[in-house]
C-alpha cells in the first residue's frame, strides 16, 4: 500500500476537520446544488471519522500507484503556490477511496479503458526544453498558448497585449492578490471522477485565463496542446500528461477559448489527462471550442466543466478525431436563471477507436435554455462511439427550454454506437425534446443528388462530409473551421473510398 | 376534343389508325414517322380516349416548328409503376409523347398519380417499373440509373426539395456541374470559375448572392425552395424539365418569376412538362397540351381550354373513363 505518501496530505487538509458534509466544498462557499454526483457510489472522504485504514480499505492500489507516481514526478520542483497545493490535496484525498473505474461502473459501461490501466503509466518528467518540438506553426494571428506534455511552455506562447485587468498564464506568474482571490474561490471547487482527481493529483501548473467585469476579448485564446513524449505502439509505458486550465469570465465578459489537441507524429502512445473549467459570470459569454486530433494510439480523457450563472451563455463546439481511446467529461452546472447554454458535438471514428462524450447539464434555476447537438460517424468496423447525455431539469428549473438530439451514422458492418440520452425532469412547467437516430445516409437525400446527375459514391461522400459539417460549421472562427473541414476530409477520404 | 373531332371517333382500328388523318394535316411529315405510330398503340385504348390522344397529333405539329421536323424526345408506352414496398399499383398505363419545343400540363386530383408519374420518369427508387416504356432521346431511360438520366437530359423539379443540411448551394451545383462537364469530355470548372459562370443566372431567380453560400434548401422558405429548383435547371441545364408543382406556395410575384425563368429556359430544343393544379401558371408559360390524369392514367388530352374548364368546373367534369 502506498498510504506513507498519502498520509501526510490528509493532514494538510483544511477541509477535513470542518467539512460535515458530505461534500469536499469549504463551508464558506455557496453549495453547490448537486442533486446527484456525478458518481454517487464514490465515497466522500470527508467521513474523517473512518480510521484510515478504513480509508486505505477501499483503496484501489493501483490508483494509489499512480498517484503516488504522479506526485514523486513533482517532488522536485519548488513549492507549489498554496492554491495548487490545495488542488492536488483535495485531489489526492478523493483518490484515496476512488477505484479504478471498470465496465461494471455505469459511466463506464460501454468505454473500456484497460488500455491505460494495462500500461506502466509514465509522468512526462520535468519541463521540456523551450524550443519548437513539432515545428509549431507560430504564424497563427490570435494569442496562444502553447502546452507541451501538460506543461504550460511561456516562451512558445504568443500573448499580444490584452486589456488591462485580463490576465493569462500560469498560476506561478499571477501576481494580482483579488485575481489570486477570485481564482480560489473556484479552484477545486467540483469532484469529477478519477482521472479529474488524477489530473488535480499530477498537473505540473494551473494556467489561469481571468477576464475581469465588463472586458470583452476581441480575438480567441487559442490553447494548444502538444503531446510530444511518446511511446512506441506495443511498449509498456504509457507516458502520462496533465495539463490543467482555469477560465474566469466577471460579469457581462466575453471571450472565445480555442482549446487544440494535437500528438506527435500520429502513432505514438501517450495519455493526455486534460481538465479545463469554466466559470461564466453573470451576463457573461464564453465561446469554447474544442478540436482534439491525437495520435490513433494515445488515450485522451478530458474534462470541462462549467458553471454558469444568471444570464450567461456557454457554447461549446467539439470536433474529436482522434485518439485510441477518447473520453470527454462535460459537466454544465447551472447556478442562476435565464441561462442559454449551446453545446454541438461531432465525433468520428474512423479507425478501431473509441469516441466517447459523456455530458451532463444540471439545471436548477428558472427559464434556462440549451441545445445540444451530438453527431457522430464510425466508420470502421472495430470503431466505436459512445453519448451518454444527461439533462437534468430540476424542481426550480421552471420554464427551462432544453432539446437534445444525437444523430450517429454507421457506415461499416459491426460499427458500434452506444447512445443514452437521458432527461431527468421534476419541474412541471418545463420544454425538453431529445432524440436519437442512428442510421445509414437517407435516401431522400442521395436520390436528390442522384437526380442532379451526381453519382452515388460521389454524393455518399458529400454527404458523410455534410453530416459532421452541420457541427464544423458552428466553429465560431473562421480559420479553424477551414482547418478542421480538411483534416476531416482527409480523414474520411478512404473510409469512403472503401465503401461500397 | 372529341367534339371537334367527330370523325376520329369513329375510325376503325386498325394497323395504322391514324393514317386517315393524313389527308387534312398541316405537316405530313410528322405522321411519316415511326416513332409517331408507336406513340399510341390502338388496341388497348378506350375509342373515346384514342379520339383525344389522336387528334393531338395533328395540333402537335402546329406549333414551335422550325424548318426541321422536331424530333420526339420522350416516349411513354403503357407505363405501370407501383410502390416499392407496399407493391401497391399507382400508374396503370400512362401514354404521353412529347416533341421538342412543346409544353406539357398535367392536371389531375390530389392521388392520380401526376407525382408519381414525375417521379418514375427520373427513376426515383420508392417507385418501381411493373410495365411499359419510356423512351429519351431513342434511349431505354428504365435501363438507367437516376444520375445517367440526369446526365441525358431528363430534369425534375422536386415537389418537395430536399434539405441537404452542411452542402452549400453552390457547392452541391459544382458537383451536379461538373458531373455534366465530365460526361460531355469537358474539363471541369475550378469553384471561381463556377462562380463565374453561375452568379449572372441568379437574376433569373431573383435571388441574392448569399443564396449560394446558404446549404442546399435548408430553412428555405417554401417560395425559395422552389426558386432554387428552377435555379438549378437554370445552370444545369435540360432537353426536358419536369416540373412537379412548381407553382404551389408560390406569391404572385414569385409565380411571375419562376413562370419568367421557365420561358427563359424554353427554347425549340427543349420541352416541359408541368404538373400543376391551376390555371395560373399557365397564364404565364402556355401549354401546347393540357393532359387530365384519374386513377394512374391520362384520361384526356386537349388545349389551354381544358384547363380552364377544369379551373371552372373542377374534376368532376370529367366523363368517366
Amino acid at each position: 500500500m502506498a498510504t506513507p505518501v498519502i498520509t501526510p496530505i490528509i493532514r494538510f487538509n483544511p477541509y477535513a476537520s470542518t467539512s460535515t458534509s458530505p461534500s469536499p466544498y469549504p463551508s464558506n462557499l455557496p453549495k453547490p446544488r448537486f442533486q446527484i454526483r456525478p458518481t454517487p457510489t464514490k465515497l466522500s472522504v470527508s467521513t474523517k471519522n473512518h480510521s484510515l485504514a478504513a480509508a486505505a480499505s477501499l483503496s484501489d492500489p493501483f490508483v494509489l500507484q499512480i498517484a503516488e507516481t504522479l506526485e514523486d514526478s513533482l517532488s522536485t520542483t519548488t513549492p507549489p503556490p498554496p492554491l495548487l497545493q490545495k488542488l492536488r490535496d483535495v485531489s489526492a484525498e478523493s483518490l484515496l477511496s476512488t477505484p479504478w473505474p471498470t465496465r461494471k461502473d455505469e459511466p463506464f459501461r460501454f468505454t473500456d479503458t484497460s488500455f491505460i490501466k494495462l500500461s506502466q503509466i509514465q509522468p512526462v518528467p520535468s519541463p521540456p526544453q523551450p524550443v519548437n518540438p513539432l515545428g509549431f506553426p507560430t504564424d497563427t494571428q490570435l494569442p496562444n498558448l502553447v502546452f507541451i506534455d501538460g506543461f504550460f511552455v511561456d516562451s512558445l506562447s504568443q500573448l499580444p497585449p490584452l486589456p488591462d485587468g485580463v490576465f493569462v498564464g500560469s498560476l506561478l506568474s499571477l501576481n494580482s492578490e483579488a485575481i489570486m482571490k477570485r481564482v480560489s474561490e473556484f479552484v477545486s471547487n467540483f469532484q469529477g471522477d478519477l482521472f479529474w482527481s488524477l489530473n488535480g493529483v499530477g498537473t505540473p501548473d494551473l494556467v489561469v485565463v481571468y477576464v475581469p467585469e465588463g472586458c470583452r476579448i476581441e480575438s480567441p485564446l487559442h490553447l494548444r496542446y502538444c503531446s510530444v513524449e511518446g511511446v512506441d505502439s506495443g511498449s509498456k509505458i504509457l507516458p502520462v500528461s496533465n495539463p490543467r486550465v482555469l477560465v474566469v469570465v466577471e460579469k457581462g465578459g466575453e471571450v472565445g477559448i480555442v482549446e487544440e489537441y494535437v500528438g506527435g507524429d500520429g502513432k505514438k502512445c501517450y495519455w493526455a489527462n486534460s481538465v479545463t473549467e469554466v466559470v461564466v459570470g453573470e451576463g457573461a459569454k464564453v465561446s469554447h471550442s474544442y478540436i482534439q486530433s491525437q495520435s490513433l494510439n494515445a488515450a485522451h480523457i478530458k474534462w470541462t466543466s462549467v458553471r454558469q450563472e444568471s444570464e450567461s451563455t456557454y457554447e461549446l463546439v467539439e470536433v474529436s478525431t482522434g485518439g485510441k481511446l477518447s473520453r470527454h467529461n462535460l459537466h454544465i452546472q447551472q447556478v442562476g436563471p435565464d441561462t442559454v447554454t449551446d453545446l454541438s458535438t461531432f465525433h468520428l471514428s474512423f479507425s478501431d477507436q473509441t469516441q466517447d462524450l459523456h455530458s451532463k447539464l444540471v439545471l436548477d434555476h428558472p427559464r434556462g435554455f440549451s441545445r445540444q447537438l451530438h453527431k457522430c460517424i464510425v466508420a470502421h468496423s472495430l470503431g466505436q462511439a459512445v453519448f451518454d447525455g444527461n439533462v437534468q431539469v430540476n424542481r426550480y428549473a421552471q420554464q427551462t427550454d432544453a432539446g437534445q438530439l444525437t444523430r450517429s451514422l454507421l457506415l461499416e458492418p459491426r460499427a458500434t454506437v452506444n447512445v443514452k440520452p437521458n432527461l431527468q425532469i421534476i419541474a412541471d412547467d418545463v420544454k425538453c425534446s431529445h432524440g436519437a437516430a442512428i442510421s445509414d445516409l437517407e435516401e431522400n437525400q442521395l436520390f436528390y443528388f442522384q437526380a442532379r446527375g451526381v453519382d452515388l459514391q460521389t454524393a455518399r461522400r458529400a454527404l458523410i462530409f455534410s453530416f459532421g459539417a452541420e457541427v464544423i460549421q458552428r466553429l465560431p472562427h473562421p480559420f479553424l473551421r477551414k482547418k478542421v473541414e480538411s483534416d476531416i476530409k482527409e480523414l474520411l477520404d478512404p473510409a469512403v473510398k472503401g465503401f461500397k | 376534343m372529341a367534339l371537334l373531332h367527330p370523325c376520329s371517333c369513329t375510325t376503325p382500328p386498325s394497323p395504322s389508325p391514324i393514317l386517315p388523318f393524313k389527308n387534312w394535316t398541316p405537316n405530313r411529315l410528322l405522321f411519316t414517322s415511326p416513332a409517331l405510330r408507336r406513340r399510341f398503340p390502338p388496341n388497348r385504348l378506350p375509342p373515346r380516349l384514342r379520339a383525344a390522344l389522336a387528334v393531338e397529333s395533328p395540333a402537335a405539329s402546329g406549333k414551335n416548328r422550325g424548318g426541321d421536323s422536331p424530333e420526339i424526345l420522350l416516349e411513354v408506352k403503357d407505363l405501370s409503376a407501383a410502390i416499392a414496398e407496399s407493391k401497391q399499383p399507382i400508374l396503370k398505363g400512362v401514354n404521353l409523347s412529347v416533341y421538342e419545343g412543346e409544353v406539357h400540363v398535367v392536371m389531375g386530383k390530389n392521388g392520380s398519380g401526376k407525382s408519381t408519374f414525375a417521379k418514375v420518369l427520373v427513376g426515383h427508387p420508392d417507385y418501381e417499373v411493373t410495365g411499359g416504356s419510356i423512351v429519351f432521346k431513342g434511349e431505354n431511360v428504365l435501363d438507367m440509373d437516376p444520375e445517367e438520366r440526369s446526365l441525358a437530359g431528363l430534369f425534375m423539379s422536386f415537389q418537395s426539395p430536399i434539405e441537404i443540411p452542411g452542402v452549400s448551394n453552390i457547392d452541391f451545383l459544382q458537383m451536379a456541374y461538373n458531373a455534366r462537364r465530365r460526361k460531355l469530355g469537358q474539363p471541369e470548372l475550378s469553384p471561381i470559375e463556377f462562380y463565374g459562370y453561375i452568379s449572372p443566372k441568379l437574376e433569373l431567380v431573383n435571388m441574392k448572392v448569399d443564396f449560394l453560400n446558404r446549404n442546399v434548401n435548408e430553412g428555405f422558405s417554401g417560395g425559395e425552395r422552389k426558386r432554387n429548383e428552377i435555379f438549378q435547371l437554370a445552370v444545369l441545364g435540360a432537353d426536358l424539365a419536369i416540373l412537379d408543382e412548381i407553382d404551389s406556395g408560390l406569391d404572385v410575384d414569385a409565380l411571375r418569376d419562376v413562370a419568367k425563368a421557365v420561358n427563359g429556359i424554353l427554347t425549340a430544343k427543349n420541352s416541359v412538362l408541368m404538373i400543376t393544379h391551376y390555371h395560373r401558371l399557365l397564364d404565364y408559360v402556355k401549354p401546347t397540351y393540357v393532359h387530365i390524369m384519374e386513377g394512374g392514367r391520362i384520361v384526356e388530352t386537349g388545349k389551354e381550354s381544358v384547363a380552364k374548364r377544369i379551373e371552372k368546373e373542377g374534376y368532376n367534369a370529367i366523363p368517366a373513363a
